[in-house]
């Protein structure tokens, strides 16, 4: 939970995180460079520069697929939770990885000539009708539009001031980002490197991209709980619900409610963190508050209201147990609005 | 309540279980990071013979002249009249520096590029890089004329000459076409390959009646193309000389 907006709110893990991840890139570039350079029968080299290309562009699609690949992932177990926390640092290297093959692209094709390089990328393919032969390298520079948007806005600085929708929507534009990037490689790289490693490794990249996030797409659809009682919702019966934990309950109209147990109370609040529109529902309760599973937001369970110094407000609604079921009104209340916990005794348990 | 199998970002206690996972996924990741980086750049395509010594900077000396595009013929390559084609050290063609001095013998200073036998030369920047020659060789320099070969319907890909002589590596495809297409508007002459681009011995240096060919050409570019065209002989080199409206996109 940041306050302050300090640049990087630095954890052991999150050190541990960053370490792995220039590793990793670091290791890629190596094994790349090397391979390239010593594969080749003598006279036959790449020239370093078109190697760095190569190396940078391929990089930054696996990097890109990877980060795509762990919300969903995050969706089925909560071991990928970690990588969701700090994939935020994993955007930034990618964009900065995409922005360097990017730049020698436009210094090695398009520069040293009578046209300015910029221009050159929109006007020196001027196949814009055709399938194999549109100009790709004006997708990839839509995709790095994108992602540098997304990487200058990352910090929560601009999601508090953009306000959460906006940001949101801002960075919804990765899978825009995402196809435009399929379609560079495809109608760029593909149409040259024949070798069907190529094809299957965009044709398993973008695929399991696709199918992460339908299986969790179709996991994630609830029924809407029918009104049950009076017009309160039927949340669970008191003995399934986890202590800590909560029941996420769709009304017909409005936002999920999250319906939390802590010892002997019982309270409901909205199931969307004001952070980033994580599902506070599937969080757990730390130090007698809700806990957001993406970001660690946290909320007072009875009115909603982060803890000081902190502002966010989430809605309560009102709950009661009738011979042991727990129920909950869908009328929200105004956000940070106290409600009196249920409590569980031997009369309604 | 217990918070130690619940993963919060901003703790400083990350659960055991998080970090043993993070640790094996983190282990396989890089394990496959360098597997596919390995496997993905051995299987890319050779890029082609072709070498620029940029450093190596020498003076040639020779019969220069600006059309069809600029190019010496020089005995400096190899002691037998050749001929190569001149080129800023950009993409560019240096025709129109070369003046009132086309026809006669020149020294020039530039680095060779050469990919098997054909050769060009990447003239330095200023306006030293040609002055006449004083003293001109006894080897006789003067280009010979035109021999025609015969109409010919080729399929093939039109390229950039530098990049294809050494200046880039790869330097064909869809891949190089905008830089292909900067190349040829900015002077450069195109040349003419056929389909198999590995066993390919000898390039052919495209004209139009005898002169550079215009923008006109540029759509086709690295594209593939099927032209008829008049093959010819000048010396050392092979000309493909036609119109752009003897093309035909594949």
């Amino acid at each position: 939970m940041s306050h302050d907006y300090k640049a990087v709110q630095w954890t052991p893990f999150k050190k541990q995180f960053d370490r792995w991840m220039l590793a990793g890139i670091a290791l890629y570039l190596i094994s790349f460079v090397g391979v390239s350079a010593v594969m080749q029968p003598a006279g036959e080299s790449f020239t370093p520069i078109q190697i760095l290309i190569r190396a940078m562009g391929t990089l930054a699609f696996l990097l890109l697929t990877f980060i795509l690949c762990i919300g969903p992932l995050a969706r089925l177990t909560d071991r990928f939770k970690p990588f969701l926390y700090n994939r935020r640092h994993l955007g930034v290297a990618t964009f900065l990885v995409a922005l360097i093959h990017a730049g020698l692209v436009i210094l090695w094709y398009h520069g040293f000539g009578d046209l300015n390089p910029l221009v050159s990328i929109f006007v020196s393919n001027p196949e814009y009708t055709s399938l194999n032969g549109f100009p790709f390298e004006v997708l990839g520079f839509v995709a790095l539009i994108i992602l540098f948007l997304m990487a200058a806005t990352s910090h929560d600085f601009w999601n508090a001031n953009l306000g959460p929708g906006l940001w949101k929507a801002l960075h919804m534009g990765v899978y825009l980002a995402y196809g435009l990037l399929v379609a560079h490689v495809a109608l760029g790289a593909l149409q040259f490197e024949k070798d069907p490693l190529y094809v299957i490794l965009l044709g398993t990249g973008a695929g399991t991209v696709c199918l992460l996030h339908i299986t969790t797409a179709i996991g994630g659809v609830h029924k809407v709980n029918p009104a049950s009682l009076n017009g309160w919702l039927k949340v669970a019966d008191l003995s399934d619900m986890q202590d800590g934990r909560a029941k996420i309950i769709r009304p017909k109209q409005g936002e999920a409610i999250a319906v939390f147990r802590d010892g002997d109370k019982i309270s409901a609040v909205s199931n969307v963190c004001r952070h980033q529109g994580g599902p506070l529902g599937e969080g757990k309760i730390v130090d007698g508050c809700i806990t957001c599973p993406w970001h660690g937001f946290q909320y007072r369970m009875e009115d909603g209201c982060s803890p000081d110094p902190f502002t966010e407000k989430i809605a309560t609604y009102a709950t009661h147990i009738v011979h042991g079921i727990v129920y909950v009104d869908p009328a929200p209340n105004t956000p940070g609005t106290y409600q009196d916990p249920t409590v569980i005794t031997h009369n309604n348990a | 309540m217990s918070k130690n199998d619940f993963f919060i970002g901003w703790s400083d206690d990350t659960p055991k279980a998080d970090r043993r996972f993070f640790i094996g996924a983190g282990l396989g990741l890089l394990t496959a990071t360098a597997a596919l980086a390995g496997g993905v750049a051995f299987r890319q395509n050779r890029p082609g013979k072709g070498t620029w010594n940029q450093g190596d900077v020498r003076e040639w000396r020779g019969t220069v002249t600006a059309e069809p595009y600029s190019m010496i013929r020089t005995a400096d390559l190899d002691g037998r009249p050749r001929t190569a084609l001149l080129s800023c050290l950009g993409k560019c063609g240096v025709s129109a520096r070369i003046g009132a001095l086309s026809g006669k013998s020149v020294i020039i200073k530039g680095s060779l590029i050469q990919r098997g036998t054909h050769a060009m030369i990447a003239v330095v920047d200023g306006m030293d890089w040609i002055r006449e020659d004083p003293e001109p060789t006894s080897t006789n320099l003067t280009f010979p004329e035109i021999e025609p070969l015969g109409q010919v319907t080729l399929r093939g890909e039109i390229l950039d000459t530098k990049c294809w002589f050494g200046a880039m590596r790869p330097s064909e495809g869809k891949v190089h076409k905008e830089c292909a297409s900067l190349c040829i508007r900015s002077g450069l002459p195109p040349a003419f390959y056929v389909t198999d681009r590995q066993s390919q011995k000898r390039l052919m240096i495209m004209t139009d009646h005898g002169l550079g060919h215009s923008k006109a050409l540029l759509p086709f570019v690295a594209d593939p193309v099927e032209i008829t065209a008049t093959a010819q002989k000048w010396g050392d080199l092979l000309l493909l000389d036609g119109p752009v409206s003897g093309i035909r996109r594949l």
